[in-house]
């Protein structure tokens, strides 16, 4: 084992010193790539805009503007993953659990509550989960209900919408009962580590983070360790993230949304049309009330329970995002089973409306 | 190993352009130009969390790539010592593919001069389709009140719900937004427009008031930014559907406004 988990004391007095210079050099490479970094964005600001064709410029703004708006989230669900995998010990999860696993699956489908994080934040939170223990299916159950089920998601459907149409029951009880049964669906699969992207799957076998070191050797090894995961799920997280927001940037520059909007009135294809628009659209699950309500007038409340469930779940950021984690196969069934199911929601909240 | 440190630095790098983008956005006020005001703390004291990790990140993953990484055991899963041709040549293809995105990332968030939406996004998302602009409670609560600090949208949803002539005479009005023409009128009527944003630039959507002036791409260059004070009328027009539009006094060019959206 290394030197940094006996204590310091005991430590060789040569083998911190090369560490600490390189720590300091890092640091200072760092710093100074960020200070140019900096500096080539001052300097790049002053040139105009007008350069470049009116529609690059808005498929730049636009990709940008979801970059920006959802890479806080993405920060904030590795930092909590980080801290779920390193500080958290195993039995805590363990005994919290109920021990069947329908039962464990509704528990988890809840744990959103407490983690109000936004739909892109939570794939590196259910990866987080995963190499903590959690099996497949009960990750997706996660995925797929934390963006509904938790309190921000909650209150801003609420103001948009109040009790109106039963689009806030719809939702809350529609994201609940689509994530435990795709859970379910995925529990019956004979070897679910299959549906896992093999680096992935991989990391999660390997991945016994629980830190063994005691003390504050122990704390300072988990600390570096911390920081070497959150490099980790960064360069696994961000590539994609960054490529599914160019994609939705792209959708929305090249596809007009007339054609969508104008379906919203009818019954069966308001729900199709308002599905087609949450997945190209892609904006996190905390607002989309808002947006939806919007045009609620135009549309129909199960267009809008489809949208707002289909969603939450599933969108073109979300899927690059899902395929560093899932492979192609696992995230073709998961999308078509979450489609159907919002589309009966959909017709369901129609038809009693 | 080699591999695996370069596939390391990749998230680094993009955290570290990520976070200098939206720290200097803040910095210089333009966040406004990507997501609603409602997210600005947030943004922020995140990008603040990440830049502090991610600059520890600078100094830790040097070390671990030199000597943690070979006894923590799970540093260097994802590569077998040797790797065999055809997964050299797979990962070489992942580090370009990576290059790539990392040099698009720069150039979108670093290099490209921060911008608002252009008539190009107008076209796209049918002016005033959007029920911000048509909600008839929203109007109704309109109709009363004093409407010096009515902006574009208010305006728009006036006009959308059909107030009608009576409640538009003598009312007066100052507008600001940019210039855009009417899709049915092109020559004779151009809308002072603004993106109303929810969450960020993505779902913006366009509103704006009619303008009739006839041969006004002569004075007015589309996209630019213009003030605009008068009354409102019947539209002498006949091509464009709208029956009231704004007589303007007074336009005059103005510089964008920091706050380009309205929410």
């Amino acid at each position: 084992m290394t030197s940094d988990v006996l204590p310091p004391r005991t430590r060789a007095p040569g083998s911190r010193a090369p560490r600490s210079r390189a720590a300091l050099r890092g640091l200072v490479v760092g710093a100074v790539l960020a200070v140019a970094l900096l500096v080539l964005r001052a300097v790049s600001a002053t040139w105009g805009a007008d350069a470049l064709p009116d529609r690059i410029r808005d498929f730049v703004t636009l990709s940008v503007s979801v970059v920006i708006e959802s890479l806080p989230f993405v920060f904030l669900g590795i930092l909590i993953s980080v801290v779920v995998r390193f500080w958290v010990p195993d039995h805590v999860i363990h005994r919290i659990m109920p021990r069947n696993p329908a039962l464990r699956r509704v528990v988890i489908s809840l744990v959103g509550v407490l983690l109000p994080v936004c739909e892109c934040g939570n794939v590196p939170l259910a990866r987080g989960f995963m190499m903590k223990g959690f099996s497949v299916p009960e990750a997706m159950t996660f995925l797929l209900a934390a963006p509904i089920l938790n309190p921000v998601t909650i209150v801003t459907t609420y103001q948009a919408f109040g009790w109106n149409d039963g689009i806030l029951i719809g939702r809350i009880a529609g994201g609940f009962v689509i994530a435990n049964l795709v859970g379910w669906l995925f529990s019956r699969h004979p070897r679910p580590e299959l549906l896992l992207t093999p680096a992935f799957e991989e990391a999660c076998r390997v991945g016994d983070d629980d830190g063994h070191g005691h003390g504050r050797a122990g704390q300072l090894t988990k600390l570096r360790r911390g920081v070497v995961a959150f490099a980790d799920e960064t360069s696994t997280m961000l590539p994609a993230l960054i490529v599914g927001s160019a994609i939705a940037g792209a959708i929305q520059v090249g596809l007009s949304r007339d054609v969508l909007t104008a379906l919203g009135g009818n019954p069966i294809w308001s729900v199709l049309a308002l599905m087609i628009l949450a997945f190209v659209i892609a904006i996190c699950s905390n607002v989309d009330a808002f947006f939806i309500l919007a045009f609620g007038s135009t549309f129909l409340p199960g267009g809008v329970v489809a949208f707002l469930v289909f969603g939450a779940m599933v969108d073109v950021k979300m899927i690059t995002l899902l395929r560093t984690t899932f492979t192609t196969g696992a995230l073709v069934r998961l999308v078509a089973v979450v489609a159907l199911a919002s589309l009966a929601l959909g017709f369901g909240v129609n038809l009693l409306a | 190993m080699r591999d695996r440190l370069l596939t390391r630095w990749r998230g680094i790098l993009l955290s570290l352009v990520g976070i200098v983008a939206i720290i200097w956005l803040a910095v210089t006020g333009q966040l406004g130009l990507y997501i609603h005001p409602r997210y600005y703390e947030f943004t922020v004291v995140m990008a603040v969390l990440a830049g502090v990790v991610v600059l520890a990140a600078f100094s830790v993953v040097p070390g671990a790539g030199e000597g943690e990484g070979e006894h923590d055991g799970h540093a260097d899963h994802e590569h077998p010592p040797a790797a065999p041709g055809p997964r050299r040549r797979r990962d070489t293809v992942w580090a370009v593919a990576a290059g790539v995105v990392i040099a698009a990332t720069v150039g979108a968030l670093l290099i490209v001069p921060p911008s608002t939406l252009t008539t190009a996004t107008v076209d796209q998302r049918d002016l005033n389709a959007s029920a911000a602009v048509t909600d008839t409670g929203a109007t109704e609560t309109l109709v009363g009140s004093d409407t010096s600090g009515f902006t574009i949208k208010d305006w728009a949803s006036l006009l959308r719900q059909g107030a009608g002539e009576d409640y538009f005479a003598g009312k007066t009005a100052t507008l600001t937004g940019f210039v855009t023409p009417d899709p049915d009128a092109p020559e004779d009527v151009f809308y002072v427009a603004r993106f109303v944003v929810t969450c960020c630039a993505v779902d913006a959507q366009p509103v704006g008031v009619p303008v009739y002036l006839p041969g006004w791409k002569d004075s007015y260059a589309v996209d630019s930014w213009v003030e605009a004070s008068g009354t409102f009328g019947t539209n002498p027009g006949t091509a464009s559907a709208q029956a009231i539009v704004f007589e303007p006094a007074e336009i005059t060019p103005v510089d964008q406004p920091a706050e380009p959206y309205v929410y």
